[in-house]
């Protein structure tokens, strides 16, 4: 061999040696190196001490999470497990005329394949079953999974889903909620109306209120749409015993609803179905649903070996719930001390492609949107829509942080024009005890009094400002 | 330069599902050397659910919270459970388990009664004793009773129960009903800094008082309202994921979606204000959701205090709130000194 070859060759390996060595050190571990426990833990007097109610105990979960001996779902393994890959569209809305997995099915190190067809009943929701497990004949959005892959490695997986070929028809899509609630804009779920929950509040009379009001406020606030970004993915491990049990360890926050959906979307009896919550690296609303669950039992089905599905970042946002954005009309009578006569609310809530926790979130949003205020005259109106986007859910708050954004805004701003403290003129309005919800409800244990003051008290509200 | 600023907000907001039922069971046993074992259906999502609900059990049966081991997750082994969603579990779940305890602790007392020559309503369980009230020197320790119970009675503490918050349903037209048993109440006050050349919001300080009820363990509702003051600010400031024109999102990754970080964190002060709701585990209500509500609109509120303009639509980023403060500008005639 001429020297240059060999002198090419020798830092080739070099390279390759450094790379590898570079790849060992950003990884962690596969298993952890071994800690001797002592026989006797320390546990924090506050764990100890009685009663147990009040005390600053420490949880359970700490020391795990402290000495990183924490199991997530990425850190179990079974022999032989398999992972698997979902591909997603990337068009927000279209007929599929075609999947073609063959090329797919061929990469060697592929075990299965999984398209919506093989869904036994391929629809979930809370509210509405309008979900499909994998999308089937359409796509409503671009993040919806239309087929996916088990293989002996997740880089074979991913390889794969670059060779399953799929046709679209492309349709037209609604983006913009206050477009879909138009009659004749396209229909996301057609025949279907894209208005698909609404809610009525009504108390008194606002016209009458207004009538009487000193002066009359208008506002329009509107809110984005954001996701939960938990630390920790959607993830899951599903396996499928000979006697067609399945057990599935997942990163959901609601396995007796899982159980359920698993079971319907499979056709199997529950108590075929075991749901083992683990520990969940956050979840802020975002893990109440299935997601992947079912496809990666029917893969483990299929391949009779444990298979295991761990959600990327980009995933995490363009396949699983995300918090409404709302367009919020917002109309208030009040006196001249700043007394609200009569308040007039419409929401418009972007329900993204599929309903999820949309109704309860309208519902919460609606209820809540008059802010915690005593209003004798109050109209209030909700819609949610569906849009060819992420579709929206459960998130910290359902629809709160927004209304109370644009309830609390709007509030300054008539504090401003009557030249009112913000403090006093929430003072004037809020609950006490026994007031009546805008649903008409006696309200008990209410200290919104009580947290204004306190917290006006601790920021040093009254003080002089330099 | 920067300007200074201050905003508030309040907020209600419910526990529990809007007027759907949302129960839960809990089974909870006590061992022969008085440690007990809950069986829960919810999961712990980072929130310190299981330590709050190891805590009431422990208090109704007059242990400690380290004597209670909290089984959950598993629909082969605990029981149904509505799950971690709504702001419910110390509420709803927090009830059923405490229920449960109550359960197991009367079989503790029929056994205990005679052995003190009382009547089990007579006794009270404290402090790891089963005791006679208000004669506290009448006492068995709850190991020696629960190991009677077991091995000598063939009684094992076994109590199981569920709880469901009742509701009444609203009307169509008018949404009058009773969808939620119980409300929280919280007041935020946001202190910024709004750069008027660049438009960048800092926020400098939150002072945060939230209602809870009794608070269980007062350091998981601190922990609370700072994580809920965290995604606050990125709702306020900086999140939103876009669409391009043919509907597909086009900032997936940490790098363009931008999140707080420790870095972003305001220094944050939690009172908890004191409430008791006699329908909830020993006066509690939840806390989880309610510590997001208010930031947004005090962070937007104290931006206005600042700088005088209105951001009317989420997120107030720096692009938004210059353009704002041009606009605001921009009519003003220029102030010529009188000569």
């Amino acid at each position: 061999m001429p020297d240059e070859k060999r002198v090419a060759e020798k830092q080739r390996q070099r390279t390759l040696e450094t790379l590898r060595t570079a790849e060992e050190v950003a990884r962690f571990p596969a298993v952890v190196p071994p800690v001797a426990y002592p026989i006797e833990t320390l546990v924090p007097e506050a764990r100890q001490q009685t009663p147990a109610v009040g005390q600053r105990a420490t949880r359970v979960d700490g020391r795990l999470h402290g000495l990183g001996q924490t199991k997530y779902i990425d850190d179990l393994a079974f022999p032989g497990m398999l992972h698997a890959k979902i591909k997603r569209a990337g068009i927000a809305s279209a007929r599929i005329k075609s999947v073609d997995t063959r090329a797919a099915e061929a990469v060697p190190g592929v075990m299965a394949v999984l398209t919506g067809a093989e869904v036994p009943v391929n629809s979930f929701g809370p509210s509405f079953q309008d979900q499909p497990v994998l999308a089937h004949e359409r796509v409503f959005h671009a993040g919806d999974g239309v087929a996916a892959v088990a293989a002996v490695t997740e880089q074979i997986a991913l390889e794969a889903l670059e060779r399953i070929v799929v046709e679209y028809e492309p349709l037209p899509a609604v983006l913009d909620p206050l477009e879909a609630l138009k009659e004749d804009s396209p229909k996301v779920h057609p025949p279907a109306s894209n208005i698909y929950a609404t809610k009525m509040i009504k108390k008194g009379d606002v016209e009458e209120g207004f009538a009487a009001s000193y002066r009359v406020f208008e506002g329009r606030f509107r809110t984005q749409m954001v996701e939960h970004v938990s630390l920790e993915p959607h993830a899951a491990v599903a396996e499928w015993d000979p006697n067609g049990r399945v057990t599935i360890w997942s990163t959901l926050g609601r396995i007796t609803l899982a159980r359920g959906d698993v079971a319907r979307t499979l056709k199997l009896p529950m108590n075929r179905v075991r749901m083992v919550g683990t520990i969940v690296g956050g979840n802020f609303g975002g893990k109440n649903e299935i997601t992947q669950e079912p496809v990666l039992a029917l893969l483990s089905k299929k391949t009779g070996r444990a298979v295991k599905g761990v959600y990327t970042r980009g995933e995490e946002f363009t396949s699983t719930t995300t918090r409404h954005p709302i367009v919020m009309d917002y109309k208030t009578g009040v006196t001249k001390e700043g007394r609200i006569l009569a308040r007039k609310v419409r929401l418009v809530l972007d329900g993204g492609a599929y309903c999820s926790w949309s109704e309860t979130t309208l519902g919460k949003a609606a209820i809540l949107s008059a802010g915690p205020y005593n209003i004798e005259n109050l109209h209030v109106e909700a819609y949610v829509v569906y849009t060819n986007k992420t579709m929206t859910g459960a998130m910290r708050g359902f629809g709160a942080p927004q209304v109370c954004f644009a309830y609390e805004s709007h509030m300054d701003d008539i504090a401003a024009a009557l030249k009112i403290d913000p403090l006093d003129i929430r003072l004037l309005n809020v609950f006490g005890e026994g007031s009546l919800s805008p649903t008409g409800q006696v309200l008990a244990s209410v200290v919104v009094k009580e947290s204004l003051a306190k917290a006006a008290e601790r920021f040093g509200w009254r003080e002089e400002r330099s | 330069m920067k300007q200074r600023g201050r905003g508030i907000a309040c907020m209600w907001y419910p526990i529990g599902f809007t007027v759907a039922a949302n129960p839960s069971a809990a089974v909870v046993k006590v061992n022969e050397d008085g440690t007990a074992t809950l069986l829960t259906g919810t999961v712990e999502s980072g929130q310190g659910s299981l330590t709050v609900l190891g805590q009431i059990a422990a208090e109704e049966l007059g242990i400690a919270a380290d004597d209670v081991h909290v089984v959950s997750g598993d629909t082969d082994t605990t029981p149904m459970d509505t799950g971690a969603i709504a702001s419910r579990t110390t509420y709803v779940t927090g009830n059923a388990v405490r229920l449960a305890a109550e359960k197991a602790k009367a079989v503790l007392f029929e056994v205990a009664a005679p052995m003190l020559g009382v009547r089990p309503e007579q006794l009270e369980a404290r402090d790891r004793k089963i005791q006679v009230k208000n004669f506290p020197q009448r006492n068995l320790g709850i190991g020696e009773v629960a190991y009677h119970a077991q091995v000598v009675k063939g009684q094992p503490p076994i109590g199981s129960a569920t709880w469901n918050p009742p509701t009444v349903p609203m009307d169509p037209q008018t949404g009058q009903g009773k969808p939620f048993n119980t409300y929280v109440y919280a007041t935020q006050i946001a202190e910024v800094d709004v750069d008027d050349e660049t438009g960048e919001v800092e926020v400098l300080r939150i002072v945060a008082a939230h209602d809870c009820g009794t608070a269980i363990n007062p350091m998981l509702v601190e922990g609370q309202v700072e994580g809920g003051i965290a995604m606050g600010i990125g709702f306020a400031l900086q999140e939103e994921m876009l669409f391009d024109a043919a509907g597909r999102h086009v900032n997936p990754s940490l790098t363009n979606y931008i999140v707080p970080t420790s870095l972003d964190m305001p220094e944050i002060e939690v009172d908890i204000v004191a409430s008791y709701d006699p329908t909830g585990p020993f006066g509690a209500k939840g806390v989880g959701e309610p510590t997001s509500v208010p930031t947004a609109a005090a962070i937007l509120n104290a931006i206005h205090d600042a700088v005088g303009v209105r951001i009317t639509s989420l997120p107030a980023t720096a692009e938004k709130v210059l353009a704002a403060i041009k606009a605001k500008r921009a009519p003003e005639p220029k102030q010529l000194p009188a000569s």
